[in-house]
């Protein structure tokens, strides 16, 4: 455990000294805040802001945890993972580490956009709604790293993963509950958007917001999480054998 | 207890055998592996150090096996791999505090001060390192290796695209670590400086050792006398009585033969005769070099280059 925080201090350091990285990753959402939140008139709700505030947090740490997929098969690529393997410290607090910052990175990105949100009129939750919401997120988060360096090393080239993260991110985005709820959606839209990861997370926080708590969100999140990881657990040993 | 000991350690992929039945002994010394590109020394190298499992065959580093006891192995060795990896963003200081850490070793701070004074980083510790020079990033990259104090310390290529002087002072901090008690196990294809650094060398071609020994017990096996000429343009190779044409290398040619009083004119007449134009002729010290070509073959004789091999090594080792 104490390797895995090393190698997550490494990253954190890393990222802190990217100072664009860091500034550029919260435009997009605060964009969709601040011109879909503030200004699509929509009539199935009073406050759009307050109903769109979870899908853009959701899609803050989607996008950074798909950035982040990249991290692992760079360091591979650059030399960093043969001097890490060569190590005495069990290898597996590499790819912990990794998970771990970009969960954490993601979850920094999502308090800074929420700060956002709060500041141009989103509604405030309760504490026990806070801290089920940052379940939520860390969840989700790990779910997503995980899977998105799963990828990274299985495709093994920045190109194709680059290609990969365009595909997949907006279509995914788009089919989730974060933009309507299920009740204005056409019919062909709800299933899908019901098996959506994105909307699992995201309804789960919306739950949380109405006082309810959302069990079966945190639920499935956590067996989706827990499998992914072992896929890539699977996936990076094989890679570094 | 024997710092580096395989026997029979071979590794193919797929068909291609790139490294085969490597049976080495090595204690106290530096000890370089010599050999073109992709004749496997990257893959032995990854074999030691547990990156790599055996296709068969074993190695023990200090005594433990690299398949067996790979956590114990790497307890006792470093590994500076050919690409340099060093966190440009992160201070030289950070970046050696970072294996002390991962390292686990008692006052990581103090080891890493210990370890940059070593490699003459002190002054520059705070800098972050994508203001260094290659030399000090290869320095940067030892002195990480060395904060733990390791028995068995392998290099691949530490060398490789850096200026003379930084090689230079490169291979000084390799040679008082060896005085200080560490085994040095190093790759490189630069023939001049193993001669002078090395203790002992391995030449390997396709995989196999086609000779070992000190520098000078090599060079004293190679035969007779070598002459070298340096001339404009391309020789044909053409029987000369009683010497052997080594090669072109550039403008160089070098031949080799039992020692004869009329070597030299020999070649002189086969060149005027050619019509090509001769600098300079002479005889010369054997270098590890002529050893090298003598084992292996002239570069060109090897065969075509092989496209399919070449691809398979890069990726494979990757």
């Amino acid at each position: 455990m104490k390797r895995v925080l090393v190698y997550l201090d490494r990253d954190l350091l890393r990222w802190k000294r990217g100072r664009v990285a860091v500034v550029s990753n919260l435009v997009m959402p605060a964009a969709w805040l601040i011109f879909v939140g503030l200004a699509l008139p929509v009539t199935f709700t009073g406050n759009y802001l307050d109903f769109i505030t979870p899908g853009i947090l959701i899609l803050t740490v989607l996008s950074t945890s798909l950035q982040g997929g990249s991290l692992l098969m760079f360091d591979k690529v650059l030399g960093f993972l043969n001097k890490f393997l060569a190590l005495p410290a069990p290898r597996e607090s590499i790819l912990f580490g990794k998970i771990l910052f970009i969960t954490l990175r993601g979850a920094i990105q999502a308090t800074i956009v929420l700060v956002i949100a709060v500041l141009i009129g989103a509604s405030l939750y309760s504490p026990t709604q806070y801290a089920i919401m940052y379940l939520i997120l860390f969840l989700f988060g790990s779910l997503f790293s995980a899977a998105a360096t799963t990828v990274a090393l299985f495709l093994d080239d920045h190109d194709s993963y680059a290609a990969f993260n365009t595909m997949i991110s907006m279509p995914l985005f788009f089919t989730s509950s974060a933009l309507m709820p299920y009740s204005v959606m056409p019919a062909w839209l709800r299933p899908i958007a019901a098996a959506n990861p994105l909307s699992i997370a995201i309804d789960g926080i919306r739950a949380a917001a109405t006082g309810v708590v959302p069990l079966a969100s945190v639920g499935i999140l956590t067996l989706l999480a827990g499998g992914v990881l072992l896929v890539c657990l699977h996936v990076f040993r094989h890679v570094t054998v | 207890m024997t710092a580096v000991e395989t026997e029979g350690l071979t590794r193919y992929y797929g068909d291609l055998g790139a490294v085969q039945d490597l049976t080495l002994s090595i204690d106290g010394e530096i000890f370089g592996l010599l050999g073109p590109n992709g004749s496997g020394k990257t893959t032995t190298v990854k074999m030691l150090t547990t990156l790599l499992p055996p296709s068969s065959g074993s190695a023990r580093i200090c005594g433990h096996d690299v398949t067996r006891e790979a956590p114990a192995v790497r307890e006792r060795i470093s590994y500076v791999p050919q690409e340099m990896a060093v966190d440009i963003k992160l201070t030289g200081r950070e970046n050696v505090l970072l294996f002390a850490r991962l390292y686990g070793v008692p006052a990581p701070r103090d080891r890493t001060d210990q370890a940059l004074a070593l490699m003459g980083l002190s002054d520059r510790a705070d800098d972050r390192t994508g203001t260094y020079s290659g030399g000090m990033r290869r320095r940067l990259e030892l002195a990480q290796a060395l904060v733990h104090e390791p028995a068995v310390l392998f290099l691949d290529e530490p060398t490789i695209g850096l200026d003379v002087a930084a090689r230079k002072r490169i291979w000084e901090h390799i040679t008082s670590l060896r005085h200080n008690g560490v085994t040095v196990f190093v790759t490189t294809h630069y023939m001049d400086e193993a001669d002078r650094s090395c203790d002992r060398v391995a030449f390997l071609d396709r995989g196999s050792v086609v000779a070992i020994g000190s520098p000078s017990s090599l060079k004293a096996s190679i035969p007779g006398e070598t002459i070298i000429a340096r001339i404009t343009g391309n020789y044909a190779p053409r029987e000369i009585p009683g010497l052997t044409f080594a090669g072109q290398r550039g403008d160089l040619l070098t031949f080799t033969g039992p020692p004869a009083e009329d070597g030299i004119a020999s070649i002189q007449r086969e060149l005027d005769l050619q019509g090509i134009p001769v600098h300079e002729i002479g005889r010369r010290e054997p270098s590890l070099d002529d050893v090298f070509l003598q084992t292996v073959g002239s570069q060109d004789a090897a065969g075509p280059f092989d496209d399919h091999r070449f691809r398979l090594i890069l990726r494979r080792r990757g």
